[in-house]
């Protein structure tokens, strides 16, 4: 009950202390807006403010544990709370970093974008409380507690989607992801049910010891692990759920498109490894034998259709917005090749390359996308003829925009160069020659319409419509601060991939 | 009591098709809703089917969570359906489809 932090003796609930930061923060947001004197008083920028702190504070207190060694072999190891129904370990407190930096990267930017409209201490409190769900996600030990903290992330973010209830395209674009979220939660409980019904258990660790032997209901655990599959791909914006993705984002306000997408992701993908990897490592064949339910197979048939679908969607696209949720799906894909390639003795590196590339992907997708509320609080339209010339009126968001764009796309300007190419890597030590070949092609066509966003901002010339009179500061500085952050991930990049490594190797023991 | 486990397996997985059947037809968002209500209490069923045949009481407290998450679902997707109607007039879903599926 005690464990040991830098020589520091402390309770172990200690551990979650990133989750119950952001809680609290939730908790405080609600509370200045209560006692506000008039309502809808509370100044936009106190709240902004509290909101950044909190989620800056909840990133830095998990990055600290990572350094200290919190939950990981060289320092406490895996910290079991609730008798493991939550679990703080490497894995855990790297997608707090992540889910941390992009809630703060977007309530700093939010404080512009939501300048003059009402119900700001409503927003605010729940991108945080969405953010709190993400954070219990990343460690949740138990399907109990993967599908109560996968709905506290996904019941705010319905209503953030159809924030601007006025307007059609945001309500529009909240009926459709409400609609896909409930029928997907319905089949991600009905798959644990099952899985419940073939082991006996819900804890995961449980699950896994109740399937290692002979398993009775075997066709029972097969559907049941099919369906929590297809429950996950609807937090991670994978194929079959993926199409979701598109609507909510291009509806959505900008900056929520940004946190959906980045964190969002991230989130549903730690549950993804957790779960599969914790509970279901013999029934999927990963301990030597036989696969009972071969879902290692069906992980690879997903990422391959995720990417295609998502990439060759996002190259018809008129709609820059648009286009980016498209290659959202297409990076899920890329990512969902932790899972899948792991025909191979070292496991750990190529589901770690999948936890870099969530990682770099939290700032420049985050990035992209706020770069896109700074052309909607312009005002310029959302086609690609839209953004011609606009690097004479703003050329620093642009060269950051750029940085985004070809760092996604998977160019040596940007983390996203290294962590592709330890996805690419990792596919070539597991033999599994159709992930790298549609990896390769799909980062290639991505770059065709990548491009054409850069195209418009630095070569075309200016219809001349439009006059950027304010340049909002802390917009500015969110979109700013994510690229240079997605530039500095190239030459640090293997500062961190380390932790991420050793994090994902002690997931497969 | 021996009523065997494989039957209730059979009226939950009814009850999910029946779910399914009616979020692929119903135009209907409150409908829907109820739709989706009957895919979570077929979970539900084999929840507390299984708790019973295991012999623990894991798969029924989790009902109960499940329960609880159904009805705060339905709170929001309420909401959600009065601001479609605002801006529609209708809670057809195939209405509001000013961006393409």
């Amino acid at each position: 009950m005690v464990v040991d932090i830098a020589g520091y003796r402390v309770a172990d609930w200690v551990a979650m202390t990133p989750a119950l930061v952001l809680g609290l923060t939730a908790m405080v947001l609600f509370i200045v807006d209560s006692i506000e004197p008039r309502p809808g008083s509370s100044s936009n920028a106190v709240l902004a403010g509290i909101s950044t702190v909190g989620a800056l504070g909840a990133f830095l207190l998990a990055g600290t544990f990572l350094v200290l060694g919190v939950g990981q072999p060289r320092g406490t190891g895996a910290v079991d709370l609730f008798n493991g129904q939550l679990v703080v370990d490497g894995m855990s407190l790297f997608f707090v970093v992540i889910v941390g930096s992009v809630t703060a990267l977007v309530m700093l930017a939010s404080y512009d974008y939501l300048d003059g409209e009402s119900y700001q201490a409503e927003y605010y409190g729940l991108v945080i409380m969405a953010a709190t769900g993400m954070a219990v996600m990343s460690s949740a030990n138990s399907l109990a507690t993967v599908f109560v903290a996968l709905e506290l992330s996904s019941l705010p973010s319905y209503a953030l989607v159809a924030f601007v209830k006025e307007n059609r395209g945001s309500v529009e674009a909240g009926l459709k992801y409400f609609l896909v979220g409930a029928l997907s939660s319905s089949v991600l409980v009905y798959g644990i049910s099952l899985v419940y019904a073939a082991s006996g258990s819900l804890q995961l660790n449980a699950v896994a010891e109740a399937l290692s032997g002979s398993v009775e209901l075997v066709g029972v655990l097969g559907i049941g692990i099919i369906m929590v599959l297809l429950g996950v791909a609807f937090k991670t914006a994978s194929v079959p759920f993926h199409f979701w993705a598109p609507e909510a984002y291009e509806g959505a306000p900008a900056p929520v498109s940004a946190f959906l997408s980045s964190a969002s992701k991230a989130a549903g993908f730690v549950v993804a490894f957790r779960v599969f990897l914790t509970a279901f490592p013999e029934v999927g064949g990963l301990g030597g034998g036989e696969p009972v339910v071969d879902w290692v197979t069906a992980v690879t048939v997903l990422a391959v259709v995720t990417m295609t679908v998502g990439n060759f969607a996002a190259a018809n696209q008129e709609k820059v917005k648009r286009m980016l949720a498209y290659s959202s799906v297409g990076h899920a894909g890329y990512v969902l090749i932790g899972l899948a390639a792991l025909n191979t003795p070292d496991r750990g590196l190529v589901l770690g390359a999948s936890m870099m590339h969530l990682l770099v992907y939290g700032f420049m997708n985050t990035g992209a996308f706020l770069f896109i509320a700074l052309t909607d609080y312009w005002g310029v339209g959302r086609t690609f003829q839209d953004f011609n010339g606009l690097s004479e009126q703003a050329p620093l968001a642009c060269a950051a925009m750029t940085v985004f764009l070809f760092s996604l796309a998977g160019l040596p300007i940007g983390g996203g160069f290294i962590s592709k190419l330890y996805l690419l890597l990792g596919t070539v030590n597991a033999g599994a020659w159709l992930l790298a070949a549609s990896l390769i092609v799909n980062s290639a066509l991505s770059l065709f319409y990548y491009s054409r966003v850069v195209k418009a901002m630095w070569i075309e010339d200016s219809a001349g419509e439009f006059e950027i009179d304010s340049y909002p500061s802390s917009l500015y500085a969110a979109v700013v601060i994510a690229a240079f952050v997605t530039f500095a991930l190239l030459p640090a990049f293997g500062l961190l991939s380390p932790s991420a490594f050793d994090a994902a190797s002690v997931l497969f023991g | 009591m021996a009523i065997e486990s494989q039957y209730y397996l059979l009226l939950s997985a009814a009850i999910f098709c029946i779910g399914v059947y009616g979020i692929l037809t119903r135009q209907n968002a409150l409908l829907f809703l109820m739709s989706v209500e009957l895919m979570l209490n077929a979970a539900n069923i084999n929840l507390v089917a299984f708790s019973f045949y295991h012999g623990n009481l894991t798969g029924q407290v989790f009902s109960l969570f499940t329960m609880a998450l159904a009805a705060a679902e339905v709170a929001v997707g309420i909401g959600i359906v009065l601001v479609l109607y605002r801006n529609f007039e209708d809670i057809d879903v195939t209405k509001a489809a000013t961006m393409r599926w």
